[in-house]
């Protein structure tokens, strides 16, 4: 058993590695319930594939995140486990698998929904804080626009941020390869990427694009 | 300067910040938006009017669950307009595979080659698109009108949908309306029959004709089963508008009343069943009747 991070560990099952998150809730989406531990399930969860790809952001327990895409929640339930002093902010514009994060943000203390547009990030500006992470995981065209909308309006100086990035989302017809330069590129313009790498093979043509707020 | 935040107000006075709490928590929350960043943190302001940490975010937890929840559910009833827009794609793929079927069928009659085989391919993909679309009509019209379904089927509880326009407007259909939704052409023409002083029948069934337990009585059955479900989907539709749950027993009294009359047949008036006759011998000879 290894700890990566505060609550994620990686422990052998059955002569295999998995990766887990301590935890004192239940299963939330059909994963594995292992002890006190969740498996987090790479294919599920681009966040753990990114961890398994190898690139580990130090999250720490007492950060407030603002999540952006939070879906079902098969992600924030294992982000929850990894702030457990802190708060995520999870907004989704989506009604239908809102109805399912809506059972996780009841049990968990530190989730707060909010069902609205990430790419109107005035709207909630009352509600959402300073944090110290922005993770986004929309599959929208102008989803570039959307980060940086809610970076400037939301991340601290010197916060970290997370985009998960679909190739075809973006531009259908293009090679993936292309539109991960421009993406790459253009973060690159107003933030500090700190790393970027491919997902393959647990989602298909997506990246992660991992960068920080440096004024 | 002024800024709304979910609590209520925050205001700068003489270089201060001041934080007003609001006393509709639910209202400032939806109310909440800023165009800019704000240049204070929230909850540090928000410790003027809270206890404590704890207690700013265990109400603020609570009052985004509960706004959230409410906006979820309101969100959902809005799929109606979803379904329709699929519905009508639907339609439209439909007529689309049967034409491009035809002309395939032409062309492969002439030669079969490579690009046939090709195109062949393109309207089996249409296929499993169109499979696709009534999986999801199904999936949602269940989900959005549970009563509804249950008694008609996904199917003629899609189409009634789409012929009342949204699942308000059905809500609101008294049900001699909803028992001749899509039959309103043989209606009008009837009813302008009647002003010009002729006889005239008005319909006795729209969309809910294919339903099993209407297609399958004896027609001079049929009328009274249209107007029994009619009545049974008007009380689900307000039940799926207003309520959302399902009520099993709606369905449960259709399939009664539909044995019931099916019963009914075995012990037929005389005169009824001479009617009867005379109906089933017009049906062979006109082979297909026209049902509206």
């Amino acid at each position: 058993m290894k700890e990566i991070i505060h609550n994620v560990y990686i422990i052998e099952r059955e002569g295999k590695e998995i990766l887990v998150t301590k935890s004192k809730y239940g299963s939330h989406y059909g994963e594995r319930k292992i002890g006190e531990f969740r498996e987090w399930i790479p294919s599920r969860s681009k966040l753990a594939a990114m961890i398994l790809k190898g690139h580990v952001i130090d999250i720490k327990p007492d950060w407030k995140v603002l999540y952006l895409g939070a879906a079902s929640g098969t992600t924030v339930s294992h982000l929850a486990d990894i702030v457990d002093e802190g708060i995520i902010y999870a907004v989704e514009y989506s009604a239908k698998p809102f109805v399912k994060f809506l059972q996780l943000a009841e049990e968990r203390r530190n989730i707060i929904p909010l069902l609205e547009d990430a790419s109107t990030p005035w709207k909630y500006n009352g509600i959402v804080e300073k944090v110290d992470f922005v993770y986004q995981d929309i599959a929208q065209k102008n989803q570039i626009e959307i980060f940086f909308a809610n970076i400037d309006m939301f991340l601290k100086d010197g916060g970290e941020g997370v985009i998960m990035v679909k190739a075809r989302s973006i531009d259908s017809t293009a090679e993936p390869e292309v539109v991960f330069d421009r993406v790459v590129k253009e973060l690159g313009e107003k933030l500090e990427v700190v790393a970027h790498g491919s997902l393959e093979p647990f989602h298909k043509d997506h990246i992660y694009v991992h960068v920080r707020k440096t004024k | 300067m002024k800024w709304n935040v979910w609590f209520g107000e925050v205001v700068e006075e003489d270089g201060k910040l001041i934080a007003k709490k609001s006393s509709d928590l639910v209202e400032s929350f939806k109310n909440a938006s800023n165009p800019e960043a704000l240049p204070f943190n929230l909850p540090e302001v928000g410790l003027q009017v809270f206890e404590s940490l704890e207690d700013y975010y265990r109400t603020l937890r609570k009052i985004a669950i509960k706004v959230t929840s409410e906006k979820v559910e309101k969100e959902l009833k809005r799929e109606d307009r979803y379904v329709i827009l699929l519905l009508k794609a639907l339609d439209k793929l439909n007529e689309s595979i049967n034409m491009l079927e035809e002309k395939l069928r032409d062309i492969e009659e002439v030669k079969i080659s490579e690009t046939t085989e090709d195109f062949r391919e393109r309207i089996e993909e249409l296929k499993r698109l169109r499979r696709r679309i009534e999986k999801e009509i199904e999936d949602v019209i269940t989900k959005i009108a549970p009563n509804l379904t249950e008694i008609a089927g996904a199917v003629i509880a899609a189409r009634l949908l789409e012929k009342a326009g949204s699942l308000e407007r059905l809500a609101f259909l008294p049900a001699s309306k909803i028992q001749i939704l899509g039959a309103e052409k043989s209606l009008y023409k009837a009813l302008a029959r009647m002003r010009r002083g002729k006889p005239a029948k008005t319909p006795k069934h729209g969309i809910i004709f294919i339903h099993p337990f209407i297609r399958t009585l004896p027609k001079r059955k049929r009328g009274r089963m249209a107007r029994f479900m009619a009545a049974k989907l008007a009380i689900a539709a307000k039940l799926d508008y207003f309520k959302g749950e399902l009520d099993e027993s709606l369905a449960e009294s259709v399939r009664k009343k539909y044995e019931e009359l099916r019963r009914e047949k075995d012990k037929p008036k005389k005169e009824e069943s001479k009617q009867e006759r005379r109906e089933e011998k017009q049906k062979k000879k006109k082979k297909k009747p026209k049902h509206r």
